[in-house]
């Protein structure tokens, strides 16, 4: 029937999913190391192929749809923390974390000591050196730029620090944690160390709040379109037809 | 539509959870040995709509995922093991550590705690006990007599009696030290539990190998709380929960505009 109902439809489905992706860049403002998704729209037939239409069934069913979000990997704010087992990362990189369901990177360097002096994420989980996890001695820690760890001066361990290969698709986990394709995975190669530092959320208020507006006002004009079709088209059939 | 509401509640209560802690950081900012702490959050789970690299056709996959995340949460609350500032007060009984140390005291019900906090006092047997009356372990007992209290930075107490020339020896404080001090129990009066987090004490005397530092007579260590920098987080906690209010408002006013839809 009406196939302008449903592409005014399909708008609308897809602004509540883009709010509820927005919801989540809030909640997590203040999450360290944490990035942010960003929405983005396709057309409906960009998913199926190329297929023999007219151009009029291909223009009606053209319908916008919530394509996907892209990770926003741009670096979050750095704050000085002066806790020495906190890092951040400056520059492109992860840090390798051994978690329960394998290997996991992470740009949040909010790290402790577990009873056996070994560096871990708030989670619990080892935080992976050059030689495996990081063993570290009493005495004053200090990590220097490319991420040699020393003790008093002696040196103890290096971070390995991993960056995934250009347009790769991270997927996130939770807990601060991301998934990387294994064969995407190399060597970080342009990235400095901060000791005492943490990496804060790079969710952006900005650009946060003028989203909700945009994407409030957008869902009003669908539900305009919606109700159109619903209502004056329905009229004009049921009304204005019978008498002609 | 349900998730945004509850994805801006997570991010409402992990604020307010902020602001309390910033709220006792601030109300112990006077109190002796006290260690800020800090709260760190996580991001919540994921849904996984379309997952990244999922296949699209035979030949090709998905340049991107559509992944919602559903939320933050507090993971933990770091205490901060950075010394605070030493004041000196000139009283022979308050001690402060430089180093890590934390002094071992004992509790009414035998368990040992240990504190930062060292205004020492005598109880009316002479004993070294903390202001809440538990005894410093191990129990040294200064003389009814003695005119004057000596503590060495390696812990060494000696007193001086009338009539006697030479100083003599009372005792020796010994001092604690964790693998992870950040793993220690909290549990009020300014004193902590070992855990296993934590990990074992490993006691010994000041200034040892142990890396526990030395003790400091005549001086106390003030919080390690940084006033100004817990407004900022107090500021930062406020906007980010309005930031989540406002979230919660465009839901539900798109929630109402579904339910205008008439007929």
């Amino acid at each position: 029937m009406n196939s302008g109902f449903y592409s005014a439809f399909a708008g609308f489905a897809a602004r509540t999913d883009a709010l509820e992706m927005l919801a989540n860049n809030v909640a997590n403002a203040s999450t360290v190391g944490f990035k942010a998704s960003h929405a983005f729209y396709r057309s409906f037939d960009s998913w199926t192929q190329p297929f023999n239409a007219t151009p009029l069934n291909q223009a009606i069913n053209h319908f916008g749809v919530l394509g996907g979000a892209h990770l926003d990997l741009s670096p979050g704010n750095i704050e000085p923390t002066g806790n020495d087992t906190d890092v951040a990362l400056e520059g492109k990189g992860f840090f390798i974390i051994q978690a329960a369901n394998g290997i996991r990177y992470t740009r949040a360097g909010n790290f402790s000591l577990n009873a056996q002096r070994q560096l871990v994420t708030a989670q619990g989980d080892l935080v992976l050196g050059e030689q495996g996890p990081i063993q570290i001695p009493a005495g004053q820690l200090s990590i220097s730029a490319d991420g040699t760890i020393s003790v008093d001066g002696v040196l103890v361990s290096k971070l390995k620090i991993a960056d995934a290969a250009p347009n790769t698709q991270l997927t996130a986990e939770g807990k601060n944690y991301f998934v990387i394709p294994v064969a995407a995975v190399k060597d970080a190669t342009t990235v400095t160390v901060r000791q005492g530092n943490l990496e804060m959320s790079n969710s952006d208020p900005v650009r946060t709040t003028v989203s909700i507006i945009e994407l409030q006002r957008t869902a009003e004009l669908m539900e305009k379109a919606l109700s159109i079709f619903h209502n004056e088209f329905n009229k004009t059939a049921t009304q204005q037809i019978p008498i002609v | 539509m349900y998730r945004a509401l509850y994805t801006a509640a997570s991010g409402m209560e992990t604020q307010q959870l902020n602001l309390e802690n910033v709220a006792n950081n601030l109300a112990n900012a006077n109190t002796t040995g006290f260690r800020r702490r800090r709260l760190q959050f996580q991001d919540l789970i994921y849904q996984s709509i379309v997952l990244p690299g999922a296949a699209s056709t035979q030949q090709t996959t998905f340049p991107t995922g559509l992944q919602i995340g559903l939320g933050a949460r507090a993971a933990a609350s770091e205490i901060i093991q950075l010394q605070g500032d030493f004041n000196t007060t000139g009283n022979p009984l308050d001690l402060v550590i430089q180093g890590q140390g934390f002094f071992q005291v004992q509790l009414p019900s035998g368990e040992i705690a240990y504190t930062r906090a060292g205004a020492f006092q005598l109880d009316p047997t002479g004993i070294i006990v903390t202001s809440d009356g538990n005894q410093l372990q191990p129990a040294i007992t200064i003389p009814a007599a003695a005119t004057n209290v000596t503590i060495g930075a390696d812990g060494t107490v000696s007193v001086q009696l009338p009539g006697a020339t030479a100083s003599q020896q009372v005792g020796t404080i010994q001092l604690a030290t964790f693998a992870n001090a950040g793993g220690l129990n909290s549990i009020g009066g300014n004193l902590s539990l070992e855990t296993t987090a934590s990990g074992n004490p490993i006691a010994g005397v000041p200034g040892g190998p142990e890396g526990l530092g030395t003790i400091q007579q005549g001086a106390l260590e003030s919080s390690n709380v940084d006033v100004v920098g817990e407004f900022i987080q107090m500021i930062l906690a406020q906007r980010s929960y309005e930031a989540n209010s406002r979230v919660v408002h465009a839901a539900d006013q798109m929630f109402q505009t579904i339910n205008g839809l008439t007929s």
